[in-house]
């Protein structure tokens, strides 16, 4: 229920966000029924989503510690935290590619607001990675990660990353009823895309001209926040903030442009 | 009272294409092979469509396959966008292209209502409120919590209708489904429908059946290749004679 003062002032951003919140139970509804198809028989159920990232931290830290060894004190924790990261963007991206060709036999018999269907793709995965951040909360002070006032900070990081995300999710999820090549070559960019973020090393073990080209990328800007708040125990700097910033602005600006010019007459070409 | 739809001066024109390249190779290929290259072709499936339906009054619309009356009821639903004129609709509109849509078959049937009604726009407290009558005009109570794999395409319609009418609907839009599961439930659809419309419900039925339409209708268009052809008000009589003879 709404407030009856704020219904009789006609506010801009209430009246063109009023149709979604409309379907806010269709948003819910749908990743509900996402999580329960997902593990529908698997005896341990929701405890699968913690193997995945488990099973690949263990193993990226036998190679990095028994292989390359790296002389990051704590090393585990820097793990931990890039990999998990890292899988969130990795997971929503890849499955957001699909999300509206999947959904084509809903989009061509029923109307409603076609961008919840990629918002709730994301927000799928996100459910799902929020179980996966439960190893990190409880493994946090034995690897070696320090409580301070910058964690308060984290969440506003984390809004920041998942609006980043949802920017490239709308976009993509748009280009694939065009392009149905564009879920492959995403999941071989995502591959290398892990080896040119910072997740397994230090960004300033590289060579500087190394280091120029890992720093274009955007997930580089993103990490470091995360690196600063959760390993180092310091405020991210103030550059990094403002380029993640500006990233975010720019991906959810061509997401919700090409969203918009596009949504109309999506259900033409699936 | 306003009516409840307008229809104005409504054309949808759909480009066909040939050979759509939808992956990098047939975009590739089209480089160097005629054959293989994007043929773009206009195809005008409704061309100047105007009609208007009171509040309460039922219209069916008539055609061949490929007249576009399918089409004009998509755009009714907003599903398409014309791409010359408009449509307004008085009301909350409830499409019923497909019945149970969205439905997934490793849900329970309980859990099924709730994401087709929120399809509709439905929040979950409101179907809460509903959920009783639901069930019980689908007279599935006793398979509600069972997959909905488990049932079969009857009881499957039988839960989508139910939803579909007891969202109480101002507008209902229907494709032809009028003939859900056996003939006793189908005379409980029937009535149920009829006891929406005395209560001020208006109805676009689409079918090529005449006999439907005379039976559930007091208005009728007829669409030819995109062309109202003939429209005009039902008229009664002849249904009553049918009935005398028998």
């Amino acid at each position: 229920m709404q407030p009856r003062d704020k219904q009789n002032v006609p506010n801009p951003i209430t009246t063109t966000l009023r149709p979604y919140w409309q379907y806010r139970d269709l948003v819910r509804n749908l990743v509900i029924k996402d999580l329960k198809v997902r593990y529908q028989g698997a005896v341990l159920g929701f405890f699968w989503s913690l193997g995945n990232p488990l099973a690949l931290i263990l193993l990226y830290d036998f190679v990095f510690t028994h292989i390359f060894r790296s002389n990051l004190p704590n090393y585990i924790l820097y793990l931990v935290i890039g990999v998990l990261h890292y899988n969130l963007f990795s997971q929503a991206v890849s499955q957001s590619c699909e999300s509206l060709t999947s959904a084509s036999g809903l989009i061509q018999k029923i109307y409603f607001p076609r961008i919840l269907v990629p918002t709730s793709s994301l927000l799928f995965t996100l459910a799902l990675w929020v179980i996966a951040i439960f190893i990190l909360v409880v493994l946090y002070p034995f690897l070696g990660g320090v409580y301070h006032w910058g964690l308060l900070l984290y969440p506003l990081a984390l809004g920041l990353y998942i609006a980043f995300i949802w920017g490239i999710v709308l976009t993509f999820s748009v280009l694939q009823v065009e392009l149905r090549d564009l879920k492959h070559m995403v999941d071989i960019a995502l591959m290398f895309g892990f080896w040119f973020t910072p997740i397994g090393y230090d960004i300033h073990v590289l060579k500087p001209t190394t280091r120029e080209i890992i720093s274009l990328n955007p997930l580089t800007q993103f990490m470091d926040l995360f690196h600063a708040l959760l390993y180092s125990g310091t405020l991210p700097a103030l550059n990094h903030v403002l380029i993640a910033c500006a990233w975010t602005i720019g991906t959810v600006s061509v997401g919700m442009v090409l969203f918009r010019r596009k949504a109309r007459h999506l259900v033409e070409d699936l | 009272m306003p009516p409840a739809i307008i229809v104005e001066h409504v054309s949808k024109e759909f480009i066909l294409r040939h050979n759509r390249a939808l992956g990098l190779k047939t975009r590739f290929l089209g480089l160097f092979h005629k054959n293989k290259r994007e043929k773009r072709e206009h195809f005008l499936a409704l061309d100047d469509v105007s009609f208007t339906v009171e509040q309460g009054e039922a219209l069916g619309l008539l055609g061949h396959n490929g007249s576009g009356k399918s089409t004009l009821l998509q755009i009714i639903a907003g599903i398409l966008q014309p791409s010359k004129g408009r449509v307004i609709a008085n009301g909350r509109v409830a499409p019923l292209i497909q019945l149970g849509v969205g439905f997934n078959p490793e849900l329970t049937g309980y859990e099924n209502i709730f994401l087709n009604a929120s399809l509709y726009g439905f929040l979950n407290k409101d179907v809460r409120k509903r959920v009783k009558d639901i069930i019980e005009f689908s007279e599935l109570e006793h398979f509600i919590d069972t997959p909905l794999k488990n049932y079969s395409s009857g009881m499957q319609m039988r839960l989508g209708f139910a939803v579909a009418v007891n969202l109480q609907p101002d507008i209902l839009l229907a494709d032809e489904i009028l003939a859900v599961g056996d003939q006793a439930f189908q005379d409980k659809c029937l009535d149920k429908i009829a006891e929406m419309r005395s209560n001020g419900m208006s109805l676009i039925l689409v079918s090529h059946s005449e006999d439907q339409v005379n039976k559930f209708c007091n208005y009728y268009v007829r669409l030819d290749h995109g062309v109202t052809i003939d429209h005009g008000p039902i008229i009664k009589l002849e249904v009553e004679k049918v009935e005398f003879q028998q």
